[in-house]
């Protein structure tokens, strides 16, 4: 029999008598009648279970109206209402909404947070005699973490988890249902659903999908079609009868439950009833389940039928000083380009280790956990020998993550399957006992036995393992790389379930490690290797990953290893070392011109050769200042004045001369030519834009000014005393905004009474050639380039 | 106090090489690009802040408390037909900034300039993300959305931050104003969006027409960064 569940509750409570802006479950208490009449309707309607007017009775929503108070007789008066209502003719579920914030790192509000208002309000609705909890219209995956973990820790009811799905499959944050279904499936959702947000057309699909992800029964409450506007009020414009016609659609794309959200009435519920009277429950799903982890956004599934999945291994401080120092100061810079790099790399999974000493691991651990959680879609696996730290990297992540590691080991039993089974995680299972680490593949698969049958006790299932071999180093042992391969067939014959493991260790104390390695590679991925955890980024491992692929039937036809591009295989290491650009006939063959050309295309690699060669030709340190640099300098001007070059190609170009510079200075000190003058430059005072500043500095120093940058945000008065001090024969200014351009004026007039005589240019966003001479500038820059020509025109520099 | 801190996957290569005036440039290495957008990613903490109120268009005022009366015609024919506005601030915080600074510092000009238009880009998008979060929304109670309105477009005053901020409540989510009402952290963003009932498409859209909307809306015709 195909359970019913009841319609619409608001627009039933707006006819019978609430206010616009009134609390709705107030009617609870205030007319309990009304509340009472709904679900009389909706049973004679057909329905067989009704849901509770608390969809919105949550301390967070219920403190809008100054009722937060009163969250706990809202909901157990609502549910013993629902009760008397129904008598023993239905079913009643306690209804709970969202809370209407993002939890962070999406908003602001603390998962905790969270999880304490679904707690005391599912408290509540199982002291009233709930027959089940429904958590529904979540759009956030982990508010659903955050009330599902609140339900199962407050009660025992069946718990019915729905979310809303936008129209392009997804729920506003990114998650779908394949991965939405995964995680709740392993987090102990009673059923899975989905509600609102769409009519029962589009919900087919999503139906079907959760069906084909979970082993749950599914639920599914759509809209009255989608919405239209009518005089200004939003419609929901499908009749009973085309409600009732998806109905069986719906049942057999898998829903067991059924029922209807905004704009359903009785009719609705009434028509779907008898639409689907005398149908079957849809059988659950019963396939085998395969390991299958999650991130907010996609499912990752690991297994013998499918591609290898790369776990990348890079988010590891253990024997990397740099990156422990880094996590130790407290930033995660490089942990998060780890992240995303490995991803890019080809990492399906990334592993998360935070084990730097000194640190609070659980709070870096959360920390990592949730920044990664925002950068990439790969799901994680929480790496950590330490259980708090495990909890807070699990609680926090929007997924299903994996466990590295349960050993067989007593600390590790007792304390992290607890957790695994709580929030829904998979396990890493590594053969080592209280004895240590097992020699033979028996004894692996002992081991092995041992975590798995203690895990089942737990309450995992098939599908929450993955089985490592455990490497060992073939130098200490000779048999260590036999041992892991027959592990490996050991743990696909008896368990069938995916492999893992680490495998750099086999080649520690070798020659020519790398090669061990992709060797050894190549025949655990034949004996049964699904998952690696490796370097992505480690080429010849790919190598050997890519041609396993295609050998073993994995890439069918060879397809990708054909379209992979070979064309720097077989140089060395594939690399391609930069050389001079090669010269085409109209490119110069002098070096002089060579120079010139280099920093007209921003060659910083090669100018310093350059410089070397033309000094070994013996050109004189001027000759090549002048024929080649500012050559160079005085062409770029004129094809960026000409829009031929733009603003960063000229600031590469100065880098390129920065670089020439400082070789022709190391060559020869003593031969750093006079300096075409004093620059004094500015920010003013009241802006903190910078940028256009810094620009105008780097060219003009690298044209042969002396520069002094007094930053941004300066007083008048500093950059007076500096132009004085210095004797500027520039002062340069720079103002972004109306609001801060008129200190400039100030600065100018300072300047005069100060008796400075230095040239005045100025610039920035905001102003122009008249504003400029209005408040007695000697010149208006419009850009960096410009303002270095100007300036030589001011000291007399000008070509 | 709705926050939304709408995450970023990506930072669009095209918009920070627009923004820094790369546009119709043929031979920049692309390389240098796509490595600032990555590094302004993993230092972008993107966040966003909006709140709801209703408008009056025919006195121009929005009905926050106390009431904002907004200044400028642009900005009345902008919300012309308008019955309520979202305000909204977002931002990418000021790690991006320190970066490119540092950069410059170091003598990396070009890669400076790149951090900092790809935090422009990456601030824009925040914006734009709770846009389409919210458009849906505003869609479900019949509204249709304008085009985002900042203080300094057109004549809308910068004058106008002080209180765009307070009734934003942009503090929330760590945007302040310089005493030259400059928003701090600088890759940040307030801007008004109005609502207009979706029925009345046609007039609204008609009294809209005329118009012009983004680069087109601005009269500082020479900058680089234009759409063309």
């Amino acid at each position: 029999m195909i359970h019913i569940f009841d319609g619409a509750m608001g627009t039933m409570l707006q006819a019978g008598g609430l206010k616009p802006g009134a609390c709705p479950e107030l009617m609870n208490i205030e007319h309990p009648d009304v509340v009472k009449s709904i679900h009389k309707a909706y049973v004679e309607a057909g329905a067989t279970i009704v849901e509770t007017n608390t969809f919105g009775a949550s301390r967070l929503k219920l403190d809008h109206y100054g009722l937060a108070d009163r969250t706990r007789e809202l909901n157990t008066a609502a549910v013993k209402l629902a009760k008397e209502a129904v008598l023993d003719r239905a079913k009643v579920a306690g209804s709970m909404g969202p809370t209407g914030r993002f939890i962070e790192p999406l908003g602001d509000l603390d998962f905790e947070t969270a999880y304490a208002t679904f707690r005391e309000q599912a408290e509540a609705l199982a002291e009233g005699g709930a027959d089940y909890l429904i958590i529904e219209t979540c759009i956030d995956i982990q508010e659903m973490r955050a009330a599902l973990l609140a339900a199962k820790d407050a009660t025992d009811l069946p718990v019915i988890c729905q979310l809303s799905y936008s129209e392009d499959g997804r729920t506003v944050t990114g998650t779908d249902p394949q991965s939405a279904a995964v995680t709740l499936d392993a987090m102990g959702a009673d059923i899975i659903g989905v509600n609102c947000s769409l009519g029962p057309e589009q919900l087919v699909p999503i139906v079907q999908k959760l069906h084909d992800s979970c082993t749950k029964p599914i639920s599914v409450q759509p809209n009255a079609g989608m919405p239209i506007l009518e005089n200004g009020t939003t419609v929901f414009p499908m009749h009973p009868d085309d409600f009732g016609y998806w109905a069986p659609k719906l049942v057999e794309a898998g829903a067991s439950y059924i029922g209807g959200c905004c704009g359903t009435t009785p009719a609705h519920i009434r028509a779907m009833a008898e639409a689907v009277r005398g149908m079957d429950e849809p059988a659950p799903n019963d396939g085998p389940r395969m390991l299958a982890l999650t991130s907010r956004s996609r499912t990752v599934c690991i297994d013998k039928s499918l591609p290898t999945r790369l776990i990348g291994e890079r988010i590891n401080p253990t024997g990397r000083k740099k990156l422990a120092a880094e996590i130790k100061s407290g930033s995660l810079l490089s942990v998060k380009k780890e992240a995303v790099n490995q991803v890019k790399a080809g990492a399906n999974l990334l592993d998360v280790n935070m084990g730097v000493g000194g640190i609070d691991q659980t709070a870096a651990m959360k920390q990592a956990v949730t920044e990664i959680a925002q950068l990439t879609d790969a799901p994680l696996v929480i790496d950590t020998g330490d259980a708090a730290s495990l909890e807070a990297g699990l609680r926090a992540y929007p997924g299903r993550a994996l466990i590295n590691s349960v050993t067989a080991e007593d600390y590790r039993i007792e304390t992290y399957l607890p957790l695994a089974k709580k929030y829904g995680a998979a396990i890493l299972c590594l053969p080592i006992t209280e004895d240590g680490v097992p020699k033979t593949a028996e004894a692996r698969l002992r081991a092995v036995r041992t975590i798995i049958e203690k895990a089942k006790e737990q309450g995992l299932r098939d599908g929450d393992f993955l089985l490592d071999a455990l490497v060992m180093t073939v130098s200490a042992d000779v048999n260590a790389c036999n041992e892991v391969l027959k592990t490996l067939q050991g743990y696909r014959r008896e368990f069938g379930y995916p492999a893992t493991m680490g495998l750099s260790n086999i080649s520690f104390g070798l020659p020519a490690r790398p090669l061990i390695n992709s060797t050894f590679f190549a025949m655990c991925l034949a004996a049964g290797l699904d998952a690696p955890i490796m370097n992505p980024y480690d080429e010849a491992m790919q190598n050997a990953l890519a041609a396993s692929s295609a050998l073993l039937g994995k890439d069918p036809n060879g397809l990708a290893f054909s379209r992979h591009d070979w064309s720097g295989y077989g140089t060395h290491n594939g690399a391609v070392t930069k050389t001079v650009k090669k010269n085409d006939a109209s490119a110069p063959q002098d070096t002089l011109g060579r120079i010139k050309q280099a920093v007209i295309e921003g060659e910083k690699d090669v100018v310093a050769e350059l410089v070397d060669q033309a000094i070994q030709e013996k050109h004189e340190p001027n000759e090549i200042t002048e024929k080649a640099l500012t050559a160079a300098m005085t062409d770029i001007g004129e094809d960026f004045g000409a829009g031929r070059m733009f603003l960063p190609q000229v600031l590469l170009s100065a880098e390129t001369m920065r670089t020439a510079f400082d070789r022709l200075k190391e060559r020869f000190p003593a031969a750093a030519g006079p300096s075409k003058g004093t620059v004094v430059i500015a920010t003013v005072k009241g802006d903190v834009h910078d940028l256009g500043k810094n620009i105008t500095g780097a060219l003009l120093a690298n044209s042969g000014y002396q520069l002094v940058d007094l930053g941004k945000d300066v007083d008048a008065d500093t950059i007076v005393r500096t132009a004085i001090e210095k004797q500027a024969d520039i002062v340069g200014l720079c103002a972004l905004m109306t609001t801060t351009m008129t200190q400039i004026d100030t600065v100018i007039a300072k300047l005069h009474e100060a008796g400075s005589h230095a040239k005045v240019i100025v610039g920035g966003a905001a102003l122009t050639q008249e504003y400029a001479d209005e408040a007695g500038a000697d010149a208006y820059a419009p850009d960096g380039v410009k303002a270095v020509k100007l300036a030589d025109a001011l000291t007399g520099h000008a070509c | 106090m709705p926050i939304f801190h709408a995450p970023l996957h990506e930072i669009d290569a095209k918009e920070t090489k627009r923004y820094a005036g790369l546009a119709s440039a043929k031979h920049f290495d692309e390389g240098i690009v796509r490595a600032a957008c990555e590094d302004a990613l993993l230092l972008a903490k993107p966040q966003g802040i909006w709140q709801l109120y209703d408008y009056d268009c025919q006195t121009h005022v929005v009905q926050s408390d106390p009431p904002f009366p907004l200044e400028g015609e642009k900005i009345a024919k902008h919300l012309a037909h308008c019955e309520k506005v979202i305000v909204l601030s977002a931002t990418v915080g000021d790690a991006i900034e320190q970066e490119a600074t540092k950069r410059f510092d170091e003598g990396h000009y070009a890669e400076g300039v790149l951090l900092d238009t790809a935090a422009s880009a990456a601030v824009e998008q925040v914006a734009d993300g709770m846009e389409n979060y919210l458009r849906p929304k505003a869609a479900a109670k019949g509204y249709a959305m304008r085009w985002r309105f900042s203080p300094g477009y057109g004549d809308w005053p910068l004058t106008a931050q002080p209180e765009l901020v307070r009734i934003i409540d942009a503090a929330k989510i760590g945007v302040t104003l310089s005493s030259s009402l400059m928003l701090m952290p600088r890759k940040s963003i307030t801007a008004i969006i109005g609502l207009y009932p979706a029925e009345e498409n046609g007039a609204a859209d008609r009294a809209h027409a005329h118009m012009p909307s983004g680069c087109a809306a601005c009269p500082k015709t020479d900058c680089p960064s234009r759409k063309v």
